[in-house]
């Protein structure tokens, strides 16, 4: 009996199986269609708009304006113009505040109590000079641009504007294997790489997602602008007569930062078309209607959610970076330090590229954040060289408030005009730091994705590097 | 300081870059190539050999040693070896003048075409890989993976029916139905029909089929057909084909009362101007058609062309309210009725 029924079973699932092929697979889209058929019908009963379509002309007409011919790109442009230089001019003085604070009123105050509580000097190193200094520099350099520029970018969000600007870039980005979206997580990048990935979240489609992460390092961010305006002011500014100086610098780090819109959109194109070919791609764009923006909760959460974010995991990350920098300074092989012998070892493969040991190792020990790496150059510069009388003691970062000074300093230690050239470039296309790399890791949860988000760009920065270098040589 | 040669170290750099594209180059490097499986397996060929037996059967074509030698590429010696190991598994018996596949042979056929089929269906639903590659890859992935892993897979798909080129995808039980349809060379002058299938190889054909616009769903209607030349309309573009071309594909007739209406597709829309949607192409499938059905995208939606973006693509329409962004790779395949 029980045997019978089984048979039974089968055979109607089988039966059912079959049919299966007759009802087709538009059942799924007639099942959506009555579904909505239905809202809609409910909708007309019960839903009343009011106000809706004096609302919606008023959306209408600054999207033509905001997406016209003559007027879509200059005013993206000048928006973005805008939101940079209150972000540069306003953050000059908090910052300079900042770093006497920390950097010239506190590090000294705790050696001296390091001294009166008679702490071991190796110890007082390690802990002040290295771990402490490394963290009040990120914060003083980082904590001001990002306090100013990131509310400001979402108060344009949650006006409305910046779904806008993606819709405008879209066609571009389509070309190059990317999504509208990008646009918006690359000018993010300019404030911080690191917020930057976090930023491409906006984006839903996997593909255009892993290629805008990969590819936002090539946004010469806030920590690398300063390295950039030092030296092209004194490697390529001054070269020219004094009344072109300062144009000249500014050009070469405009374009420095061209270069990396450039790049990031080859390299999308590159990654679009090989290794991230096979992943899924879904398009779509939202243009939600404008509404005033609510500052205060806007400020808010842009400084609890990024700001605030990032630099702790920024400090997170200099702490022990400050450590290994004192360490490799002052620990002692022979007659040389950890750093001198890695320099003297290195120098040769750094010379190819027009760089040298000294920066090769300083973009090593300073990977978790780009705002000490001037410091650290200085550092093991001076280190090398034997000067005593500029800084705090051996193997302590610092910054010198004379341009003059710190061009004498690296001449000394063998710069060019190419080795400003190469290390501008350098500092665009290199590994980004281990803050942005934790964040790509914790954002798309893959080592692979972020082993090529550091070797990609440096790979191609030791191409780029070199062969500038070899063609420089080839025609000076 | 001693400096290397400028010149000599540029020739070395550009041999180094060109060595490194010779080994990692996408396809054609030394590494890409080696990770490729190696195609002269006996498991490979015992498992071609079956498909192709059960392709004769299902199409109700003849079967013999040179169709197997032709098919799989291999010469008529390998293949009489291999029918002849075929035989002894039991999986196969000869009569007279062809194969024909024994039930322990035709279900090991059908359980290979279900991997085929299944894995095609997972490449045009959840990946971006191009339609011309997608049998390909499928017939390396059919050997590599188990039974039990393809059914998984059909699972998280949702059971699909049919692959991406309109053939039935063999159920866990490996009941197929009944084959359907009639090669568009056999629909007569100002018959209208929907095309079902499209037959994916010879990839050559295949490739002019897609570049002509052609897939299931399709609907069709024949202007001229001659000897020479099919001339008919598909979704209100002209196609030209010669006819060896359109016997790989298949249509199902559209009976004369229910007469096939052209219509415009969404991209054509003038901004400013309303229309309702008709249908969503079947081309447009997995993750994105979800979305476009999300955004309320479905027959009978009212739309309107709102706002053109600087190039001209995307387009932003209106949707039930929302202001959404499509781009014309999509609204290519959205069909509208002006209202």
């Amino acid at each position: 009996m029980n045997e019978k029924i089984t048979q039974k079973g089968y055979s109607i699932i089988a039966e059912a199986n079959m049919l299966r092929w007759e009802v087709g697979e538009n059942f799924h889209d007639a099942l959506m269609e009555s579904i909505y058929a239905d809202a809609q019908k409910i909708a007309d009963k019960a839903v009343v708009m009011l106000g809706a379509e004096k609302k919606f002309g008023f959306d209408q007409t600054l999207d033509k304006i905001v997406t016209s011919k003559w007027l879509g790109f200059p005013l993206m442009f000048l928006t973005l113009a805008v939101v940079f230089w209150i972000t540069i001019e306003g953050s000059n003085v908090p910052s300079s505040m900042l770093a006497a604070l920390l950097v010239d009123t506190f590090h000294p105050a705790l050696k001296t109590f390091a001294v009166n509580v008679s702490l071991p000097w190796w110890l007082s190193g390690v802990l002040i000079d290295g771990a402490y200094l490394a963290m009040a520099w990120v914060v003083a350099v980082m904590l001001p641009p990002m306090a100013i520029f990131f509310p400001l970018f979402t108060l344009l969000e949650d006006f409305g504007y910046l779904p806008r600007v993606a819709f405008n870039m879209d066609g571009l980005y389509r070309k190059v294997g990317a999504h509208g979206k990008q646009a918006l997580t690359m000018s993010m990048g300019f404030g911080c790489n690191a917020a930057g990935v976090i930023s491409t979240r906006i984006i839903d489609s996997p593909r255009e997602r892993i290629i805008a992460i990969i590819t936002n390092n090539f946004s010469l961010c806030n920590g690398r602008w300063p390295t950039q305006i030092l030296i092209a002011t004194i490697f390529i500014g001054a070269a020219f007569p004094a009344y072109l100086a300062g144009i000249i610098s500014a050009l070469a780090v405009v374009g420095i930062a061209l270069l990396g819109i450039f790049f990031s959109l080859v390299t999308s194109w590159g990654l679009s078309k090989t290794i991230l070919k096979g992943e899924a791609s879904v398009f779509s764009l939202e243009l939600p209607p404008y509404r005033p923006p609510r500052i205060l909760q806007t400020l808010y959460t842009s400084l609890i959610d990024r700001t605030i974010f990032v630099l702790w995991r920024a400090v997170v990350f200099a702490l022990p970076a400050g450590v290994v920098i004192w360490l490799v300074a002052n620990i002692h092989i022979g007659d040389l330090s950890l750093a001198q012998h890695f320099i003297s070892w290195s120098n040769p493969f750094g010379l190819l590229l027009g760089l040298n040991g000294v920066i090769l190792l300083a973009y090593i020990i300073a990977v978790p954040a780009n705002e000490i790496v001037i410091p650290t150059i200085l550092m093991l510069t001076v280190m090398t060289l034997g000067i005593v009388d500029v800084s705090a003691g051996t193997g302590v970062m610092f910054e010198l408030e004379s341009e003059m000074l710190t061009k004498e300093i690296l001449v000394a230690g063998g710069w060019t005009t190419l080795t400003g050239i190469s290390l501008m470039l350098f500092s665009l296309l290199h590994n980004p730091c281990s803050t942005t790399l934790y964040t790509i890791y914790k954002e798309t949860g893959s080592i692979k994705w972020t082993t090529v988000s550091a070797l990609l760009p440096i790979a191609i920065g030791f191409a780029v590097c070199f062969f500038v270098t070899q063609i420089w040589r080839l025609i000076a | 300081m001693m400096m290397e040669n400028p010149f000599l170290m540029l020739i070395a750099g550009i041999v180094f870059i060109i060595l490194v594209a010779i080994i990692f180059w996408p396809e054609k490097g030394i590494i890409p190539r080696r990770s490729k499986i190696n195609k002269t397996n006996v498991r490979v060929l015992i498992e071609d050999a079956l498909k192709h037996l059960y392709d004769c059967e299902y199409t109700n074509l003849t079967c013999t040693i040179h169709s197997v030698a032709g098919s799989l590429h291999i010469s008529g010696n390998d293949a009489a070896n291999l029918i002849s190991k075929l035989e002894a598994m039991g999986l196969i018996k000869s009569s007279s003048d062809s194969l024909l596949l024994t039930p322990e042979g035709r279900s090991y056929a059908l359980r290979v075409i279900r991997v085929h089929r299944l894995w095609e269906r997972y490449l045009a639903d959840e990946t971006s890989i191009s339609e011309t590659e997608w049998h390909t890859i499928a017939e390396e992935k059919e050997h590599a993976i188990s039974f039990e892993q393809a059914n998984m897979l059909a699972a998280q798909l949702g059971n699909p029916i049919i692959d991406p080129h309109g053939d039935p995808i063999p159920s866990d039980t490996l009941q197929m139905p009944a084959r359907r349809g009639i090669p568009l060379t056999s629909l007569k002058e100002g018959e209208s029909a929907t095309i079902i299938h499209i037959e994916d190889e010879p990839e050559e054909i295949y490739e002019q089929l897609v570049a002509e616009g052609l897939y299931p769903g399709v609907q069709v209607r024949m202007v001229e057909s001659t000897t020479k030349r099919i001339r008919f309309s598909a979704d209100s573009e002209e196609c030209v084909l010669a006819p060896s071309f359109a016997l790989n594909v298949t249509v199902v007739p559209i009976p004369k009362e229910e007469e096939m209406k052209e219509y415009l597709t969404l991209s054509k829309l003038k901004q400013g101007k309303e229309a309702k949607v008709v249908r969503i192409s079947t081309v447009i499938r997995g993750q994105q058609r979800r979305r476009l059905m999300d955004f309320g995208i479905v027959p009978g939606t009212k739309i309107t062309a709102e706002l053109s973006s600087l190039g001209s693509d995307p387009v932003a329409y209106k949707i039930r309210g929302a202001l959404v962004a499509l781009r014309r790779n999509h609204t290519d395949h959205i069909f509208i009725e002006e209202v």
